[in-house]
């Protein structure tokens, strides 16, 4: 026996120097005298289509359902309810991925590159709750994202944060948008995906950075409200967008507003805008010239944020793994590392040529050139188009609730006592 | 008055017709995506043929028991008394134990079939994914020992933080219906 | 009332807190523990396990390491249970917490007190203020930021690998099987080891077969760990790459046909050349497909199509059928079409990265089936011609022709080679002509070395080692004529039909009929035939070849035949 063992070890070390062969068939496979069966490997099947097409219907009906909550029944209560099945259903039974927020990857990766083919279902997951939106506001924010549900359940004291820093931190939101958008079409990496604060809390599990990052956000939840839609969900911002023009909209009074101002601090989102003030001509005037300001140094904002952009390829093609690899084999060919690494070495074990990989490296770096341009520009755009939108006066007579900001969450319905009216009015029809 | 009334019908314009772009422009995007789609999912899977053993596997994974975990296809195996992804290259004597096996989990049975052919099996229970096995098998045997991400386990995210730590680019999308990359298969 | 249960809701919050911050304690004192892998115990048993190599006798050591085995194992069992519970007792906790801060929100609400009068217009005019200074320190941030990356260490690759214009090397080509018969279209494949033994029916030596969606009669190519053809028919042009080690689809490429104009007629092509009789080529950056509507579609690597254009329906007889060839970073196009007198013919250039036209030089010739060869002559590279009545060669750089030999006529459709300073070119079913190819101008009456008039193929290219011609008719009649003179060495019925031109492997000719049947002949002084595989599909295309494996369209299927399993 153990010479037998040596032998082998000895074919086996000579075999090293031949280098790693794959699924080279050096000992043939027996035939069996006593005629035993060779078993075939198991193929536990992955999660069946059918169950991705109830996930649909699932997400179709609760955003009807959100939907008629929101604009008929008004009751923040069922709305409740609703999240709290989202949350459920959508975060702790489905384990969350695929999501609408990180769909948005996928449908601009399968746009830029002919080899992904995006499943129907991802398509539905992403387009349903913008094209909801697009008619009924955000109701979709409002009881059925479970990223959403989660940070609405935990909010327990709301503290309202000054509109100022609002405006501010919501930028955020626009460039993580704009980035994911440049590292899905370079198909370098889904940051919305990687850095997702809420998926290991749904699965209970998860980097351990991340699940700190999603503690934070809730801790921070439970003060301020929604954290995450407001000031980084990159989804939020289309769905904002959308909101500004949807057929229907949240309306904090079920009738007419009789300025009571009882719902001003009702929404923990800042999303509630009271009457304006009419401006003296002094101010006025200054104003206007203002926004003649602005408008001129758009185009420059968006020119000088495109170059920005641009200018960031090195840099930011750095998440591409074959520019990561390339670099890397660059600094081994140079000789500034001398160990090298698991991925050099399986590049190197392929045998592909270097000129190559510098080549695919270049290519990838001059896409991120090109694709900066419109993610800097974008950014540029973005601040202009804010600033702009700080500097004009919008007329308005009654308390409202923001077409973009509000998260229909129907928290101040109940603050209004017109709806209080409706409410006994709809009982006395009953009885 | 009848000023604005004209602003306000302005504005109605513009935001009806900016609604009818956006929702064409939904339109757009949902038949490009109908014009290149695909009825079933698309998951992970690994290449065994580009596969380096490294561990990542093991470790990377956002289960804390990744989903990456061996298999045998045993047509392929050679069913070896000296099994080089089940015994240490070292090891003196061809009998189990910790001193002698690979596996850090006890994970592969090695069951005596007939002279000279001993059978090994994967407890996929046990298993971690940490290719120790695949690594042997693959320098020294047949290679019928290789790593795939177990369906059954899998959450299929839509980054998978494992394909993203390969260095080998091992890690793909396949489609749902052909879901597994075993050796020595045609994909019809 | 309301206050003992209030009371009761903070007592609840209080001690399910404390509880989850204990949970939350103990589960960040757990994490990792779970990993066995590169951890310290690892390593440590991977010690004791070497030492235990060099004194196989010790038994103390021996148990110390089962020991420690049993240890890092059941240390990673306990950890596992322990997160999973940690995870449910917190989650558990978290929930209470909520309920009860919830109710005690509830039970303490204050009624809404508004703060008087409206909002005054320069209270707005302020906030408005502090909204635009956030932007502006927004973008500040943004701006420092970007500066702070950009200044990171960059990393320039050496300026052979500057951006989109890099070519894969000569070398690498040679390794793979760029275009209709691979390097120089000569049907020699530079590895040696490719299979013999296969058989489509039990699925042996079978690595992979996937199914092409579109039908077509042109060859696989190959470059690196892709496999690329094309498929069309009345409605889609499409060209396809595949992944040469596990045969997945990887991507479809849609060629745009060009809409007819009113006075065209539309193409009908024969059943034998079809709309993609003609083989993609690839210059190991892109990949460039011809279908006989004229349509030409160039896609990179990854599938995005780089450029397309129409060069408008050519007037061929049987379809367009030439196959694409590449220099560098042209594709060449042998475009010959309507009758000798009529001008139509010409042989054109595309960038590979433009799809711009570097060059187009005017043939004299009628139409044909042929496909150009690029082959190195001496010092120069040639690209040759075959066509009714000229062989033509041309220097690749500008497409100035170098000599022109007038030996052929009728329908043309094997491609040239160039083998030992010959270039044999065949007129089907009549003769073959060997021409030096170091003249210049008409060489007709001073380079033509020989011609042998007996029965040549009609569809199959020739192949050749440099010392013997080995001919392949379409009726099954395999051939050996020496290369000196052209004089017959032997011949042999294989009794089968035959389009797939033969290539030379290893010194293995590989000869595949109609019906699938592989014959593995040596190409040698004698007919000996060495194999015979069957693939069980039948096949019209060459077949293509890679480092120990071959690829093999068939009408429905492409196969990878391998060497191992």
């Amino acid at each position: 026996m153990m010479r037998f063992a040596q032998i082998i070890t000895g074919i086996a070390l000579a075999l090293i120097s031949c280098g790693l062969v794959w699924s080279a068939e050096r000992f043939p496979p027996p035939d069996f005298e006593s005629g035993h069966e060779m078993p075939s490997p198991t193929t536990p099947h992955p999660r069946q289509d059918i169950y991705e097409y109830i996930d649909v219907v699932v997400l179709l009906a609760a955003l009807g359902l959100a939907s008629y909550l929101v604009l008929k029944k008004r009751s923040r209560r069922a709305i409740f309810a609703l999240t709290v099945f989202s949350l459920l259903y959508f975060g702790f039974w489905r384990e969350g991925c695929v999501c609408p927020i990180g769909g948005t990857q996928n449908i601009v990766l399968s746009i830029f590159d002919a080899e992904y083919v995006v499943p129907i279902t991802v398509a539905a997951f992403f387009l349903l709750p913008l094209v909801f939106t697009l008619f009924f506001g955000r109701t979709f924010c409002a009881a059925v994202c479970p990223l959403g549900a989660v940070q609405d359940l935990v909010l327990c004291r709301p503290v309202a944060v000054p509109s100022w820093a609002e405006s501010g931190l919501r930028l955020l939101a626009y460039v993580y948008l704009g980035a994911a958008v440049l590292f899905a079409a370079t198909g370098s990496a889904f940051i919305i995906c990687r850095y997702d604060p809420f998926i290991s809390i749904f699965r209970l599990t998860g980097d351990l950075n991340i699940l700190i990052l999603g503690a934070c956000l809730l801790l921070i939840g439970v003060f301020v409200g929604r954290p995450y839609c407001r000031f980084i969900c990159p989804y939020g911002v289309v769905l904002r967008q959308l909101s500004r023009l949807s057929r229907r909209r949240v309306t904090i009074t079920p009738d007419e507003c009789i300025q009571c101002k009882l719902c001003e601090e009702s929404c923990p989102f800042g999303a509630i805008k009271k009457p304006a003030a009419k401006w003296s001509d002094q101010d006025y005037g200054i104003a206007k010239k203002r926004l003649g300001f602005f408008l001129l140094i758009l185009p420059v904002l968006v020119l000088l944020g495109g170059w920005a952009g641009s200018s960031l390829k090195a840099v930011a093609a750095r998440a591409h793994e074959t520019v990561r690899l390339a670099e890397r084999i660059y600094l081994e060919e140079t000789g500034e590392v001398t160990e090298t690494t698991d991925a050099s070495a399986a590049f190197r074990a392929t045998g592909k040529e270097i000129e190559e990989l510098y080549a695919d490296a270049s290519s990838i770096r001059a896409q991120f050139g090109f694709g900066g341009w419109f993610f800097g520009g974008f950014a540029g755009l973005v601040i202009g188009l804010k600033l702009i939108g700080l500097s004009v006066w919008r007329q308005r007579t009654d308390y409202e609730a923001d077409r973009a900001s509000c998260l229909a969450c129907g928290r101040c319905f109940e603050y209004c006592p017109r709806e209080h009216v409706r409410l006994e009015q709809a009982k006395e029809v009953k009885t | 008055m009848g000023e604005d009334n004209k602003t306000i019908n302005r504005r109605c314009f513009l935001r009806d017709s900016l609604w009818g772009a956006s929702l064409v422009g939904l339109g757009m995007v949902a038949g490009a995506a109908a014009r290149k789609h695909k009825k079933t999912d698309l998951i992970w899977q690994i290449d065994p043929y580009l596969c380096t053993s490294c561990t990542n596997c093991a470790t990377y994974c956002v289960l804390e028991e990744s989903a990456v975990k061996c298999v045998q296809v045993y047509a392929i195996c050679g069913y070896c008394d000296f099994c080089p992804g089940y015994f240490e290259l070292g090891a003196s004597v061809l009998e189990p134990g910790a001193e002698n096996e690979l596996c850090p989990t006890g994970a592969i049975t090695r069951t005596f079939v007939e002279e000279p052919y001993y059978e090994y099996t994967i407890d996929e229970s046990l298993c971690i994914g940490c290719a120790k096995c695949v690594k042997g098998c693959a320098a020294f045997g047949n290679g019928s020992l290789f790593l795939q991400v177990r369906h059954d386990r899998c959450l299929n995210c839509n980054e998978c933080a494992i394909a993203m730590a390969c260095p080998s680019g091992a890690f793909k999308r396949v489609p749902a219906d052909q879901p597994y990359l075993l050796k020595g298969e045609s994909h019809a | 009332m309301a206050n003992t249960w209030y009371r009761c809701a903070v007592a609840t919050a209080l001690v399910s807190g404390i509880f989850s911050v204990v949970v939350c304690v103990f589960m960040l004192l757990n994490h990792g523990k779970s990993t066995i892998v590169d951890t310290e115990q690892e390593l440590q048993l991977l010690d004791l396990r070497a030492d235990s190599r060099t004194q196989p006798e010790n038994k103390q050591l021996l148990s110390q390491i089962r020991e420690l085995d049993l240890q890092i194992r059941q240390q990673r069992l306990r950890s596992l249970d322990h997160s999973r519970m940690g995870g449910y007792l917190l989650l558990g906790g978290v929930v209470i917490v909520l309920i009860s801060l919830k109710v005690m929100g509830e039970l303490k609400r204050e009624l809404p007190a508004p703060r008087g009068g409206a909002d005054k217009a320069d209270e707005q005019i302020r906030r408005a203020a502090l909204g635009r200074w956030a932007v502006t320190a927004g973008m500040a941030l943004l701006g420092l930021g970007s500066v702070f990356l950009v200044l990171r260490p960059k990393i320039d690759f050496p300026a052979a690998g500057a951006a989109g214009t890099s070519l894969a090397s000569a070398e690498l080509a040679r390794k793979s099987w760029p275009s209709f018969r691979g390097p120089d279209g000569s049907g020699i494949s530079t590895h040696t080891d490719v299979p013999s033994d296969w058989d489509g029916e039990t699925g042996k030596g079978i690595l992979w077969k996937t199914k092409v969606p579109l039908p077509g009669h042109n060859s696989p190519v190959v470059w690196g760990d892709r496999v690329f053809l094309s498929g069309g028919d009345a409605n889609d042009l499409q060209v396809y790459c595949f992944d040469a080690a596990s045969g997945v689809l990887l991507w479809t490429g849609e060629v745009t046909r060009v809409a007819l104009k009113d006075d065209e007629e539309p193409l009908e092509p024969m059943e034998d050349t079809g709309f993609c009789a003609s083989t993609v080529a690839t210059d190991g950056r892109h990949v460039c497909a011809i279908f006989a509507t004229g349509d030409v579609g160039c896609f990179d690597f990854k599938g995005r199509k780089v450029w397309e254009k129409s060069l408008g329906i050519p007037d061929s007889s049987y379809g367009y059928a030439s196959s694409l060839t590449v220099f560098r970073n042209l594709f060449l196009i042998q475009y010959d079409q309507g009758g000798i007198e009529d001008g139509l013919s010409a042989l054109i250039a595309l960038d590979g990265f433009s799809g711009e036209i570097v060059w187009r030089t005017k043939r004299p010739v009628g139409n044909s089936w042929s496909s150009p060869i690029v082959a190195p002559v001496g010092e120069q590279t040639q690209i040759i011609t075959c066509a009714d009545p000229w062989v033509i060669a041309y220097e690749p750089a500008k497409g100035a022709e170098l000599w022109r030999a007038e030996c052929l006529a009728g329908d043309i459709a094997p491609s040239p080679i160039y083998s030992n300073a010959f270039v044999l070119a065949i007129e089907p079913y009549s003769k073959m002509v060997a021409i030096r190819a170091d003249g210049r101008g008409d060489v007709t009456q001073t380079h033509i070395a020989w011609s042998m008039e007996e029965g040549a193929p009609d569809i199959c290219s020739p192949v050749s080692n440099g010392e013997l011609i080995f001919l392949l008719a379409t009726e099954g009649l395999l051939g050996c004529y020496k290369l000196s003179d052209g004089t017959k060495v032997w011949e042999h019925d294989l009794l089968e039909y035959f389009q797939a031109s033969p290539s030379l492997v290893g010194g293995k000719l590989y000869l595949l009929s109609e019906k699938g049947q592989m014959f593995i002949v040596e190409a040698g002084p004698e007919y000996k035939q060495l194999a015979q595989c069957a693939l069980g599909e039948e096949c019209r295309a060459s077949p293509a070849f890679a480092d120990g494996r071959l690829f093999i369209r068939g009408l429905q299927n492409l196969y990878c035949v391998g060497n191992s399993e």
